[in-house]
């Protein structure tokens, strides 16, 4: 026994517990504490491991084989680690780059590889998921690093309310530790690659919330959104194909309609308008710190349609939502209902484009601009404002 | 870097393998010393020099109290360490604090005062490691221990990963004489080892931040006024979170340590099973409590000199604890609970010496000391005195009229897992882990660690921190 040790037997007396006691520092008040003792219990450790290694295997296995035979394949996590790679390309160079923020419409709709093919530059893409894109237009406007082209996503719902489902992942990236960044590289090599069950949508928690549960009386539940998209390792990111077909485009659907169904957590109207009003106020001024700076913006607000779309135009209507945002900012947008190219999509859950499709929507955006606002796709021009060439549909 | 984290796995398999290799101790403990800065500086490289400045002092303060002849010598190098420490984390974790409120006090006079804004940055860790290394100049101070014999040792004793910056808190006694002969885990202490340290995340990240975290937030993070449902779900919910969050942090802790070889000591037993105050705080946080009792209840006059004196200390002590969980008088009206519930617990205790209850009135007891603590977990848990108000309320039926805010699931869940947690404390009041794994079949033990380890691979974990990292 090593100087300071105190045996099994001094401890069992002292406390007169028998084979039970543990003497801790609470037991010994104004002394030095003695090195404490930490016995392994008696088990055939080698026997007992193996069977915990080999039933973790086993599990794990018929885990991923279930996932799998769901029609899920190994991706890119959808996380904010994979969010701030792509935050860190403006910081490391790539300023001048054509950066894509937003919400799910233009995380899902935009194709990277298409719009790449066209223009012969691949975009950042920093849109997130049910997110509000005004704090990250605040982020890239006080970010003098950023000089490039920018192009906004609009979801009514999100970009006037404010809601930011993703908004930590900015903080996450302003604050990334060594240990998280080393962390997702570890993610990205190790397990992403090789797992289909690591996504949000299959943690155990999240299984086993979306069973079935009783309604509880007086409570409208908000069903989490279900997986919707694939990742790529640069967020290159499409509709999921199995959401175009039923049952899981049901699934989607239902997930929808009991977001819009009327609910006592909207607030009052006139709290509503009073946060529009910051929302347009705030993103007014970044547009024009933005455009001070020659960053060249465009406001985009992709298709939705069906109960979506109707829900949108009522909650937020065109009139004093995107128009007010553009004669505000002074910034120019396209809007999906102003342009027949941008319309007749397929749009399976009302809200995002089909793979397919989302690669059409990418080349007509693409070719729109290049129509009528030439300015945005031009190399070294003067930014901002992008005043002219905007043709009224 | 956290535990709970694929950078810990990777980093923690190079430190077995490295610690494994045929190589001189000192080399070993120099590998350690080295892996342990490098898990520190994994959060923010610069705070490294905090922990080194935290060191030196206090390895030249022991030395000085160990040569000075004269008593006021010795009482200068033990100052020295003590306001250097306390002052380090006085600026890093009170300054704010400090100023704000002192901002007020100058506007309840009539003096407009508006401090400069400071973005002081909290360093993980810091009220740990102070305690640990004021624990080892307090020690050679109060002649209860030498000090070490080399720098390294006493440098790896401050700086170990598994308790730099959650604890458990280490004293000089229970780690330094570990470092002075060389150490290596026996194989099977290696796979007990992992098995606690599966156990631990277990706790941390399928019960605390999978299940729990979200029922707490969903009632203290938001605007609405919780009914006593609610209000009631979402602070069980908070106190299971936290015993899972914590403890879960203390056993990784000693299964980390053990696979290399070393003891740490106990940081809970079964808390929730507690019956009153001084048995809850014998259970929870033992190694704070017990730094708290000797080094501040003991010297501010313990129970030795009159009942007066003795409540005035344990208050003092019970005030200044909360204080060190986080910088805002919340915390400090948590700790004052505490010690007004220790006060009357020792008034009681007195004026009914002979008591003894029965089976039953043992376990009502019991559930009421858990009521009473899941009541200052309100003001542990709640940003503003506000949502404790109101959360309170809740608790005890003054908001009638809420709506409901918890899904039937979350409810479910809390009484699931609480229910859970709250009858294995009881089982385990009397006992230790290791004598249940004793006596339980291999083949058990063998599914229930298979099982734990496949529950946190699913859980797929956010890497979260630990709730007692901003302490």
């Amino acid at each position: 026994m090593r100087r300071g040790e105190v045996s099994v037997e001094d401890q069992a007396r002292y406390l007169g517990r028998g084979d039970y006691a543990r003497v801790t520092a609470a037991d010994r008040p104004g002394v030095a504490q003695p090195v404490p003792l930490r016995e392994v219990p008696a088990q055939p450790w080698a026997r007992v491991a193996l069977g915990a290694l080999l039933l973790f295997a086993v599990l794990i296995a018929g885990w991923e084989y279930y996932w799998r035979a769901f029609g899920v394949t190994p991706g890119s996590r959808n996380s904010d680690g994979l969010w701030a790679i792509q935050r860190r390309r403006i910081d490391n160079g790539e300023g001048d780059a054509t950066v894509a923020i937003g919400s799910s419409r233009m995380y899902f709709d935009l194709q990277l590889d298409i719009w790449e093919q066209l223009d012969g530059k691949r975009p950042i893409q920093l849109a997130l998921e049910g997110t509000t894109p005004l704090p990250f237009l605040e982020d890239l406007a006080a970010d003098p690093k950023f000089t490039g082209r920018l192009l906004v996503g609009v979801a009514p719902q999100l970009f006037f309310s404010g809601f930011a489902f993703r908004g930590a992942a900015l903080t996450y990236a302003r604050k990334e530790s060594p240990a998280q960044r080393a962390g997702q590289w570890l993610s990205m090599h190790l397990i992403e690659p090789f797992f289909a069950f690591y996504d949000h949508d299959f943690a155990l928690d999240t299984v086993i919330q979306r069973q079935a549960w009783p309604e509880r009386a007086g409570l409208h539940e908000r069903r989490p959104v279900r997986k919707l998209a694939e990742h790529g390792p640069d967020r290159n990111t499409h509709l999921w194909g199995k959401v175009e077909t039923d049952p899981y485009r049901e699934v989607a659907r239902s997930v929808w309609r009991n977001h819009l169904a009327p609910s006592a957590d909207v607030p009052p109207p006139e709290k509503m308008q009073k946060t529009l009003e910051e929302q347009l106020d705030r993103a007014a001024k970044a547009v024009i710190t933005l455009r001070e700076r020659g960053v060249k913006l465009l406001f985009v607000r992709p298709p939705s349609t069906g109960p979506y779309l109707e829900w949108e135009n009522r909650v937020f209507p065109r009139a004093k939502t995107w128009d007010i945002l553009l004669a505000k900012s002074g910034a120019q947008g396209i809007h999906f209902e102003d342009y027949p190219e941008l319309q007749g999509f397929e749009l399976p859950e009302w809200s995002h484009i089909k793979h397919a499709d989302a690669e059409k929507f990418t080349a007509a955006l693409h070719a729109i601009i290049a129509r009528d606002f030439p300015q945005f796709l031009a190399v070294g021009a003067a930014g901002g404002a992008v005043p002219d060439g905007h043709v009224a549909h | 870097m956290v535990f709970n984290s694929l950078t810990f796995v990777v980093f923690f398999a190079c430190v077995l393998v490295l610690h494994n290799l045929p190589l001189g101790w000192t080399t070993k403990k120099v590998n350690l010393l080295l892996a342990s800065y490098l898990f520190y500086a994994a959060w923010n490289p610069p705070f490294v020099i905090l922990l080194w400045v935290s060191t030196v002092i206090d390895w030249y303060a022991a030395q000085g109290l160990v040569k000075a002849k004269r008593e006021s010598a010795r009482h200068a190098w033990m100052l020295l360490s003590v306001v250097a420490n306390l002052g380090m984390l006085g600026y890093f974790k009170y300054g704010t604090f400090l100023l704000d409120n002192f901002s007020a006090l100058m506007h309840a006079l009539g003096i407009a005062y508006q401090p400069a804004h400071s973005d002081i940055v909290l360093p993980v860790g810091i009220s740990f490691y102070t305690f640990a290394t004021m624990a080892y100049t307090l020690d050679v101070y109060l002649r209860r221990a030498e000090p070490a014999r080399n720098l390294l040792d006493y440098a790896l004793f401050v700086t170990f990963f598994p308790h730099l910056v959650a604890g458990p808190i280490m004293r000089p006694t229970e780690l330094v004489p570990q470092f002075e002969q060389p150490r290596k885990a026996s194989a099977d202490q290696l796979r007990f080892g992992l098995a606690l340290m599966t156990l631990g995340l277990f706790n941390k990240i399928v019960l605390a931040d999978s299940f729990l975290a979200s029922i707490a937030e969903g009632v203290y993070d938001s605007d609405k006024v919780p009914g006593a449902l609610d209000a009631w779900a979402a602070t069980l919910a908070f106190s299971g979170q936290i015993f899972c969050d914590f403890a879960g942090y203390s056993t990784t802790a000693i299964g980390a340590a053990l696979c290399l070889g070393f003891a740490m000591p106990d940081n809970f037993r079964f808390p929730y099973a507690a019956v009153g105050f001084s048995d809850f705080w014998r259970r929870w946080h033992i190694t704070l409590s017990a730094w708290l009792r000797d080094y501040l209840y003991i010297p501010l006059g313990g129970n030795k000199h009159g009942p007066a004196r003795t409540y005035t200390a344990l208050m003092g002590t019970m005030l200044l604890g909360g204080l060190w969980h986080g910088a805002s008088w919340t915390f400090v009206v948590w700790g004052g609970l505490h010690g007004v519930y220790l006060g009357a617990e020792r008034f009681l205790r007195s004026r009914f010496a002979n008591y003894k209850p029965g089976p039953l009135m043992f376990v009502a007891l019991g559930l009421l000391t858990y009521a009473l603590v899941n009541v200052t977990w309100v003001f542990f848990r709640a940003k503003t005195f506000g949502k404790a108000w109101s959360v309170l309320g809740g608790m005890f039926g003054a908001n009638a009229a809420a709506k409901p805010i918890l899904s039937s699931f979350s409810l479910i869940a809390v009484a699931a897992i609480i229910g859970g947690l709250v009858l294995t404390h009881w089982f385990m009041r009397a006992r230790t882990l290791e004598s249940v794994v004793a006596r339980a079949h291999p083949i058990a033990v063998g599914a229930v660690w298979g099982l734990l380890a496949f529950a946190i691979a699913i859980a797929q974990g956010s890497g979260a921190a630990f709730i007692y990292f901003q302490f």
